[in-house]
């Protein structure tokens, strides 16, 4: 995975869509800080660099670097779970 | 309605409702988890009672429902309940045996929003499935995948292993990865209902579960990625019990057929249990004042030495179907548990000899 990688959620996840949890088959995945925040911009479309672009204006005043680090870390976990995909 | 006291604002939130539309199936399977004695089709709960039922779910913090049975495809009206179960905000899961699904239907349910759909398998070989489910499914399951695949919703492919199935489960595992689902689980019967009338049939040996567990872990790392794989232990060969439905009365609400709640599947061959009924009461009131959902929720009801145990916080007590169908006292410490006197009972039980005839329902 990299900044132009393109993140997806697997088929049968989806964003709950007032709480912050992921919903998914028999489960649920409850979102911790602003892990909803990035989430809800995994649309298949944006690769990582669009979606860290996007939360470095809507946190004004976080350094871009520290968000990618944070948002790759999570990514990362979420894929681990079987809940992202990367799209190829 | 009851007279006592409201129970603290410490009552958890259900997080999942298990909705048995019906017991009318068309598999018979040896080791079906409905009661012994099943609901009559005629005293069902209507469309509308289920309507109600999800949305009261839903307040009370439910996120997840599980359309299942006996089999839902049953139910004339199953796109109407999906649709109900979205609309009061529930994530929405079907478990089927799949008989009577064809592409139309499938269409139908998930314009109505479903989301996901569960199909267990009985053995990779179709004779040996269908004398375990009591009927020809098998070739119909297998043709269902790739119609399934044509859709865009979570499939699940569940194996149910056994003594009879166990030594093909390398063979097993790979029929399914076929089948393309995005979710595999590999479940071990758990010894309750008809799977209880079976057990000594069913009961896998030692070396089995050994090398069962051994496969798992090996496939678990090669589909990693690609398939999400699940299982589910064989609880009579564990040291500790497992966190049954999550804790009594914490996580999940199952409704039969006819609107009872019950804590769990198997709750009624609890003795002295009384279970309300949904057309009686309002599903807040069930939850959190309920004598069925009250009488093991929490640790006033544990033996000593659950209650000084640590892992209370983490099995919330075991089974309590497991303790009384056992021991014969639903107090008892749960026999999977290495601290209880009766822990013995499982390796008499592990190495049982005796192969009876199998008993399928009807």
């Amino acid at each position: 995975m990299d900044m132009n990688s393109i993140p997806m959620v697997v088929r049968g996840c989806r964003l709950h869509p007032t709480q912050d949890v992921l919903l998914m088959p028999e489960g649920t995945l409850e979102l911790n800080g602003p892990s909803r925040d990035v989430l809800a911009r995994v649309d298949g479309n944006r690769d990582v660099a669009a979606i860290v672009r996007d939360l470095a204006q809507e946190y004004e005043g976080a350094e871009e670097s520290e968000i990618s680090t944070d948002v790759l870390v999570l990514l990362q976990d979420l894929m681990q779970r079987g809940v992202l995909r990367f799209r190829t | 309605m009851s007279t006592t006291p409201s129970a603290p604002d410490s009552t958890p939130r259900p997080l999942s409702l298990v909705a048995e539309l019906t017991h009318r199936c068309p598999l018979h399977c040896l080791y079906c988890s409905n009661p012994i004695e099943m609901r009559r089709s005629a005293d069902e709960l209507t469309t509308d009672e289920w309507e109600r039922v999800f949305s009261a779910a839903a307040a009370l913090g439910v996120l997840q429902l599980s359309l299942t049975g006996g089999e839902p495809l049953i139910r004339k009206d199953l796109a109407q309940l999906i649709a109900s179960g979205r609309k009061a905000g529930l994530y929405v899961n079907m478990i089927t045996s799949g008989v009577g699904l064809t592409e139309e239907r499938l269409a139908e349910l998930v314009d109505a929003g479903l989301e996901h759909l569960q199909l267990s398998f009985q053995d990779l070989d179709e004779a040996s499935a269908n004398y375990i489910a009591g009927t020809k499914a098998h070739a119909i399951k297998i043709a269902l995948a790739p119609l399934i695949r044509k859709f865009q919703l979570a499939f699940t492919v569940n194996l149910v292993v056994h003594r009879m199935n166990l030594d093909r489960l390398e063979q097993f595992i790979a029929m399914a990865e076929e089948l393309g689902p995005d979710r595999l689980e590999i479940a071990h019967v758990q010894y309750y209902g008809w799977a209880l009338k079976n057990r000594t049939k069913l009961m896998a040996t030692e070396k089995q579960v050994h090398a069962s567990l051994e496969i798992v872990a090996k496939a678990k790392e090669r589909l990693r990625g690609k398939i999400k794989l699940e299982s589910v232990f064989p609880d009579y060969f564990g040291s500790y019990p497992k966190a049954c439905v999550g804790g009594w009365g914490r996580q999940m609400i199952l409704i039969d057929p006819v609107g009872n709640a019950l804590p769990c599947h198997a709750a009624a061959v609890i003795p002295n249990m009384e279970f309300d009924n949904v057309r009686a009461h309002e599903l807040g009131w069930i939850w959190r004042e309920s004598s069925a959902f009250r009488r093991f929720r929490g640790d006033a009801w544990m033996p000593e030495t659950c209650k000084e145990c640590p892992r209370k916080e983490v099995d919330f007590g075991g089974c309590r179907c497991q303790a009384h169908l056992l021991t014969g006292d639903a107090n008892a410490i749960d026999p999977v548990c290495r601290y209880s006197p009766s822990h013995g009972l499982l390796e008499t039980l592990r190495t049982a000899e005796a192969v009876n005839l199998p008993i399928w329902r009807n």
